[in-house]
């Protein structure tokens, strides 16, 4: 991976140790890292609750004829471009954000409750989520 | 005449969906024009959990993620901790570890073998492979007390010193010809041949672009096994199986190739475990246990695919973030491009072959 | 049968009951021999296949039930009798009440027709084995009801399977029934049988020069009973439990009985088509008494059937389910040409006088 000619092209990101930490264009980046050098895997993408709506998302690649890793990083606030079109493996991993963070990405239109109930309110792995939710059996007010 | 698709629920309640998942499947006949997966049903909150315990109380957890191959799981939290905390282990704790991480390899594959078996249609050698396995839990009961959730490695070692390698040398004396057996009866079957060959292909771009890793990739003719460069293997000294086959036949002869490759670390571990010292750990205290504020990763090749474990800590006593990576969900994800256009008695074949278990794409 | 009938009518005779009495109860009463035959054969068969899959896979089988677990099958029997009959909401009721009754009309039929012994045919017309072949095929349209009627997709699609597994199995079973027919110049099952004997006893049974018969007929039978490797329309894997997966309790049981029934049946006609059916494989009975030489007959009747029965559940712990696909293509592909050739073999033979 080239750094410098990375920077060049996309001048609004900056470099920490083995991440990129992008502000916007995470389509463009994308595929422009897929395109230009030998990363054909995503193995995942990993999501952060960073406070105040905001969530950060890393997205990990992997090339695996160099056998080498790369992360990038953006934070987003609700809403994101879905790289599904380049790795379809991000049906998977923007759904399970979109379920856990409450992330939406546009373009992805499998985008469902996942590992929770259709009807669950709010989104458990945000830092604000609240879990004295009322319909849980153990939290019921009635009960008292 | 107007054709109406027949809207197929496969699952969760299913004998061959290996745990609860549920297909939505839009069928013409038997075949099949859509297929969505949809999971959810054995969710645990797993990452959550993490989030609201200290890392030893989380510790006994993680083997439930996957209940066939639990050590994988421990053995990723323990690495994480190891690489915070910059903590080296000794050579033999390294052994055991391998030892343990391969013998529970073998134990996943064994039921894989019996249970594709089983969804084709074919009910002995599921008998057999269970004769197999159960060898290998009883040591594993033996050793740990536990049959399925060992709980046995520890932040910077394991629990107790290995023990019993009388048992380990007969697994693996008795394992080789058993998997002669099984290839007599399943490899050149041609009922067998003709469900499994050129059934499910699953091309080199189409595997790394639905992030398939493991057996199912390198059954599809890719180089790529995560042990090679993982610090624990380091001094072993084994093969890669790479197929290229990309059918069901090759995910199965992959595995029952990847057994005796096995046998082979085991028996390397167990010539060394053999002659080594007593046991010499410097565990890491549990209580107060704080990781140093950053971002730690760490990865293995676990029987089911790469697993792979990131925890954001912010310096606290549990960790601020924890996500698991799981070569299963990955697998159920390929589903909808898959089975698209099989017919139904081959889609099952196919989901069997892919070797995906429930609990660990639920997490 | 006409021996047995004057036997009758004797014993009658003697204790001052009208013929007329005689005449009537002489067909009903094996209609009820048959039917409690049929349990009790089946309760045994269930064991001995639960027992044989059991040794083929390295475990004891059902062992707590009675001695060696001989009860267990009548244990099972008892608690699907306890069981709740359960219709589906949205299924037919009618369709699916009677769907495993109708399976019984074939198979009691079937069981009628087969001679046990030279006196000892129920049903003896002079073609009965056209009569076998319709019966047959008969199960299948229980399956469809069944299929049909309950409402479900898994069933629909069993029974979709298995209408097209019967559909094209049936043709090469014909084919090679007309070459038995053709060897023996007879249409009638007890014809059949004496026309394979010989003074060598084994020499004479038309599995030898209709080896290749033989074989078609034992795989079509598998076809035809949803047995293992051809076991599509209940496959357990994939359609849960295919047609019958919404019965419980006694009409689940009847289903299972007329399987089984079915199964022994179909064994015993093969017997009796290539094996020479109640003939001893010596050439000559061990007992001389005409009476003990009945139940001698049907001993080996039973020995033949059961050595086919043997072979199959040696199959069903061995072999993997086929796919819909193929099993259509081996029958039309490589079955019906076989059976065609297999009836010009039986016939040349016929024709050069070898047989």
């Amino acid at each position: 991976m080239n750094w410098q000619e990375f920077q060049r092209i996309f001048k609004d990101c900056k470099l920490d140790g083995n991440k990129i930490i992008i502000k916007s264009k995470l389509h463009e980046v994308i595929s422009f890292v897929t395109a230009n050098y030998t990363y054909n895997i995503l193995k995942e993408i990993i999501a952060n609750d960073k406070g105040d709506g905001k969530t950060e998302l890393i997205y990990h690649l992997f090339s695996v004829d160099d056998d080498e890793d790369l992360f990038i990083s953006i934070t987003v606030e609700g809403e994101t471009e879905s790289v599904t079109d380049i790795f379809k493996s991000a049906i998977a991993d923007e759904n399970e954000i979109y379920d856990l963070f409450g992330v939406k990405f546009t373009g992805n239109e499998n985008l469902k409750r996942l590992y929770m109930p259709q009807d669950w309110k709010g989104f458990p792995l945000r830092k604000d989520y609240v879990q004295d939710d009322t319909r849980l059996a153990w939290n019921d007010d009635n009960e008292a | 005449m107007t054709i109406t698709k027949l809207k197929l629920n496969l699952g969760p309640q299913h004998p061959s969906t290996h745990g609860v998942l549920r297909l939505i499947l839009e069928l013409d006949g038997e075949k099949i024009l859509s297929c969505e997966p949809n999971v959810g049903y054995l969710h645990r909150g797993m990452e959550k959990m993490a989030e609201q315990m200290s890392y030893i109380q989380y510790l006994p957890t993680v083997d439930r993620i996957d209940y066939l191959a639990g050590c994988f799981y421990s053995e990723l939290l323990c690495r994480i901790v190891e690489q915070a905390l910059n903590v080296e282990l000794p050579d033999k704790v390294r052994a055991i570890r391998v030892m343990l991480l391969e013998l529970n390899r073998i134990a996943s594959h064994l039921l894989w073998t019996g249970s594709f078996l089983m969804d084709l249609g074919a009910t002995s050698p599921f008998f057999y492979t269970f004769r197999e396995r159960e060898m290998i839990l009883k040591y594993f009961e033996k050793l740990t007390g536990q049959r399925m959730m060992y709980n046995y490695f520890v932040f910077g070692g394991v629990r107790k010193d290995i023990d019993y390698l009388e048992d380990v040398q007969e697994i693996i004396n008795i394992l080789p010809e058993k998997i002669d057996d099984y290839e007599k009866i399943i490899t050149d079957n041609p009922i067998f041949l003709k469900r499994t060959e050129r059934k499910g292909i699953l091309d080199k771009e189409t595997a790394l672009n639905y992030a398939i890793t493991g057996v199912n990739l390198r059954a599809s003719g890719v180089n790529l096994d995560f042990r090679n460069g993982d610090y624990l293997y380091k001094g072993f000294d084994f093969r890669t199986i790479v197929l290229d086959g990309k059918d069901s036949w090759a995910r199965y002869k992959a595995r029952i190739m990847e057994m005796r490759e096995s046998c082979n670390i085991i028996h390397q571990a167990l010539e060394y475990l053999k002659t080594a010292p007593t046991l010499e750990q410097r565990l890491i205290n549990p209580l107060n246990l704080k990781l140093p504020e950053g971002d730690y990763s760490a990865q293995i090749e676990a029987p089911r695919g790469l697993a792979s474990c990131f925890i954001r800590s912010d310096g606290g006593n549990e960790p601020y973030r924890l996500k698991w990576r799981t070569g299963s969900y990955y697998s159920v994800n390929l589903l909808r491009k898959l089975l698209v256009g099989e017919y139904l008695n081959d889609a099952i074949a196919i989901a069997g072959s892919l070797d995906f278990i429930l609990p660990e794409v639920d997490k | 049968m006409n021996y047995l009938y004057f036997l009758y009518i004797e014993f009658l005779t003697k204790h001052n009951i009208p013929k007329l009495f005689g005449d009537i109860t002489f067909y009903i009463i094996p209609f009820c021999i048959i039917a409690a035959a049929l349990i009790v054969a089946v309760l045994v068969l269930v064991l001995a296949e639960r027992k044989l899959l059991g040794f083929f896979t390295q475990r004891k089988g059902p062992n707590r039930v009675g001695i060696w677990g001989v009860l267990q099958t009548l244990a099972d029997a008892f608690k699907l009798l306890c069981k709740e009959n359960i219709t589906p909401t949205h299924a037919d009721r009618f369709l699916f009440n009677l769907a495993p009754i109708i399976l019984f009309i074939p198979v009691m039929t079937v069981l009628g027709i087969i001679p046990y012994s030279s006196e000892f045919t129920f049903v003896n017309t002079s073609t009965n084995v056209i009569l076998y072949l319709i019966l047959a095929a008969f199960p299948v349209l229980s399956i469809f009801l069944a299929g049909w009627a309950s409402n479900n997709k898994y069933s629909l699609l069993g029974a979709m399977r298995s209408i097209s597994q019967v559909l094209s199995y049936e043709l090469p079973i014909a084919f090679v029934i007309l070459s038995v027919a053709v060897l023996s110049s007879s249409l009638n099952l007890t014809g059949i049988t004496l026309a394979q004997f010989s003074k060598w006893g084994v020499a004479g049974w038309f599995v030898f020069p209709c080896i290749i018969g033989f074989i078609i007929m034992f795989i079509c039978i598998l076809a035809e009973l949803n047995r293992c490797p051809f076991d599509l329309p209940e496959a357990e894997s994939e359609l849960i439990c295919g047609y019958n997966t919404e019965y419980s309790g006694m009409r689940f049981a009847l289903f299972y009985l007329g399987e089984y029934a079915m199964m022994f049946a179909n064994s015993m006609f093969i017997a009796i088509l290539f094996l020479g059916g109640y003939l001893s494989p010596f050439g000559k009975y061990l007992f001389n008494s005409s009476f003990l030489i009945y139940f001698e007959q049907a001993f080996w009747l039973f020995l033949k059937a059961g050595f086919i029965i043997f072979v199959m559940i040696w199959i069903r712990a061995t072999l993997p389910r086929l796919a819909a696909f193929d099993l259509l293509k081996f029958s039309w592909s490589v079955l019906l040409p076989l059976s065609i050739i297999n009836l010009f073999i039986a016939v040349i033979l016929k024709m050069g006088g070898i047989v």
